[in-house]
């Protein structure tokens, strides 16, 4: 009680991040990313087949940390919380970096590179051309083909949103969602921090009200952009495999890595001597148990998808966990289990270690390499069957590795440079005192 | 006349306001009391750091039965659907199912069909901990006996209403008839009283 902060103790202003602080992790990521880009486009015109798959693997990764930012300011915002005030700036401005990843992501629109990762586009523009030389449209071409190959009615049934020609009507093509999951994303970042910069000229809780009600509207949306996004460009990987459990799966990891990611950033801010009065050990606390929460929901997602299919044993659903529960895909997945779920539960379970930053600081480099495996889990082991090289591409490693850094080192860099833009955290917000004072 | 024999609980006092109770609870705690406590209407927070409360035992107990759940399910289902027990040379555990393994669904019955036994684990370690949580805490609370000593005081009615209390025990090693009041006293504390349990 006798620590309680009023408006007054804190600074003025807020407090601006100098890049100049922070300058050797910056220059290390944009030294990375800068050798990963130039590594990639190396990659890109060598071996396409095999990089695309580490493009999307790179891309996909770091696309999952501006996911969940979204999801966290729209999730405060909605559920009219206070405590995590101290801290939205920083989910707010990895939300926005949701449009320079667009940018990055953009080479998965060539059809030269998302031939090697869609088998069911090429039949698809088999089918087209089919079409153009026979009449008829492009899905009837199909159903006649799937009279040679009867894998293919499939994609006859699917047609209706697994396609690449219906871009303008609903639920459009591929190409289309492509673009559209980046708009919605970007869109639903920019307003939210538009209203929240607003508010630092006037401080007005109007602005906290109307952010509130756009988070409630459009939180549907961003479960939609979400769940599809990872339909879209993991499960069509395997055109025949599906799982209803895929867009929460990937959700739950989403906002599983990004909340560990804001601790990091948390304590690496506080470490330079920023956010010492308004982050304390209890954002940390809320943090982690945040963190735990995720840790089990993943499980649990996870478990039941894989215990479905794997009790089921319905052909085409099996196929996924056959891939990667064969070879050297087990010890991966097994390893999975242990180091995403075990692992970090026993770790987060005390309320004494969520509350000391450099445990947690520990535990969250802990969380984001293994989402980081189960990202590559999740796409690698596709390449090497769809390319009909076998389970694993011998020194292929190497162009994931240049991918993640090239894509991951660049965000990285334009993010945390992009934190001088403002102030680290809210600082007119009407309800900063509370969340600087909370306890729980 | 009366022939009952009472035991001294220990000292109440009354305070008015939050703020009192919560100033009060720091002297108490700065002056090394260990067995008091304070009653109020309603929850206060950072009482528990005015009071110096060491964190309680419960999550370690509840730690020990979830973990007791976990190992209960995986023995009970391994030792009656799998081979697992036997594979490690007890084999006499599970005559049964060697005899007559259970195959369902084709899944094997080595060790590896153990995804299909996590939903009881699970169940298992939920139920135990929940137990443990309820059992435990009215154990740390001292379940056997039925009432509150403090109930004997007619004034202390009033700390569901509107009313905040500190009550010092008199088990605690530091507590004298004198200097408790005088401590109380000194803090703040009205209408004192020497509560007396029955024996």
């Amino acid at each position: 009680m006798s620590h309680h902060l009023s408006f007054n103790d804190l600074p003025q202003g807020g407090e601006k991040f100098e890049p100049a602080k922070g300058g050797k992790l910056i220059g290390a990521l944009g030294l990375v990313g800068l050798l990963g880009l130039a590594a990639s486009t190396f990659f890109f015109l060598k071996n396409t087949d095999t990089f695309a798959y580490s493009w999307l693997f790179a891309i996909f990764f770091t696309f999952t940390f501006c996911v969940g930012g979204v999801f966290w300011i729209m999730l405060h915002a909605a559920s009219n919380s206070s405590w995590g005030v101290a801290i939205r700036r920083l989910w707010e401005n990895l939300a926005n970096m949701v449009v320079i990843l667009g940018l990055l992501a953009s080479p998965l629109l060539i059809p030269a590179v998302n031939k090697h990762l869609y088998e069911w586009m090429n039949h698809h523009r088999d089918a087209a051309h089919h079409a153009a030389e026979h009449g008829g449209s492009v899905k009837e071409a199909l159903h006649h083909m799937s009279h040679d190959n009867p894998h293919l009615h499939i994609l006859y049934s699917k047609f209706g949103y697994l396609n690449i020609s219906n871009h303008f009507i609903p639920p459009f093509s591929w190409q289309t969602r492509f673009v559209l999951y980046f708009l919605i994303l970007g869109y639903i970042a920019r307003v939210m921090r538009k209203k929240s910069l607003q508010q630092e000229q006037d401080g007005d809780i109007k602005h906290t009200i109307s952010s509130r009600q756009f988070s409630c509207r459009w939180l549907l949306f961003f479960a939609l952009t979400s769940t599809f996004a990872a339909v879209d460009w993991l499960m069509s990987l395997d055109y025949s495999w599906f799982s209803t459990m895929w867009g929460v799966y990937i959700f739950a990891g989403s906002a599983w890595s990004s909340m560990a990611l804001t601790i990091l950033l948390v304590a690496w801010l506080k470490s330079l001597g920023y956010l010492q009065k308004v982050v304390t050990e209890e954002h940390y606390h809320l943090m982690g148990k945040l963190l735990f929460a995720f840790t089990v929901f993943w499980a649990y997602i996870a478990f039941s998808q894989y215990f479905l299919i794997w009790y089921a044993n319905i052909t085409e659903e099996t196929r996924f966990y056959l891939t990667r529960n064969t070879e050297g895909w087990r010890g991966v997945s097994i390893f999975i289990v242990v180091g995403h779920f075990v692992a970090p539960f026993l770790a987060l379970l005390s309320q004494a270690r969520k509350k000391k930053p450099y445990v947690m600081v520990f535990v969250c480099l802990w969380v984001i390499f293994m989402h980081l495996v189960d990202m590559y889990w999740n796409v690698i082991p596709e390449r090497g069957p769809s390319l009909g090289i076998g389970w694993w591409v011998d020194g292929a490693w190497i162009q994931d590795v240049a991918a993640l850094l090239g894509v991951f080192g660049t965000m990285g860099f334009l993010f945390l440079r992009g934190l001088s833009k403002y102030s680290l955290y809210p600082w007119r917000d009407p309800r900063l005192i509370e969340s600087v004072n909370v306890v729980n | 006349m009366s022939t009952t024999l009472k035991r001294v609980h220990g000292y109440l006092a009354e305070f008015d306001n939050v703020q009192d109770l919560y100033h009060a609870a720091e002297h108490v705690r700065d002056a090394g009391y260990n067995r008091w406590d304070v009653h109020s209407p309603f929850p206060i927070h950072g009482m528990d750091k005015a009071m110096g409360n060491p964190r309680s035992n419960l999550p370690k107990l509840v730690f020990c039965g979830g973990i007791t759940g976990t190992t209960v399910a995986f023995i009970l289902q391994t030792v009656t659907q799998t081979n697992f027990w036997s594979s490690l040379g007890l084999g006499f555990l599970q005559e049964i199912v060697e005899t007559y393994p259970t195959v369902v669904q084709a899944k094997p019955t080595d060790i590896w069909t153990l995804p299909a036994f996590f939903p009881v684990m699970f169940e298992l370690t939920i139920l135990f901990s929940a137990f443990t949580t309820l059992f435990g805490l009215l154990a740390l609370m001292g379940l056997p006996r039925w009432n509150h000593p403090l109930f004997a005081s007619k004034r202390f009615a009033k700390f569901s209403d509107d009313s905040f209390f500190v009550c010092i025990e008199a088990r605690d090693p530091k507590f004298s008839q004198d200097g408790t009041k005088a401590l109380l006293e000194k803090i703040g504390g009205k209408n004192i009283e020497l509560v007396e349990d029955e024996i």
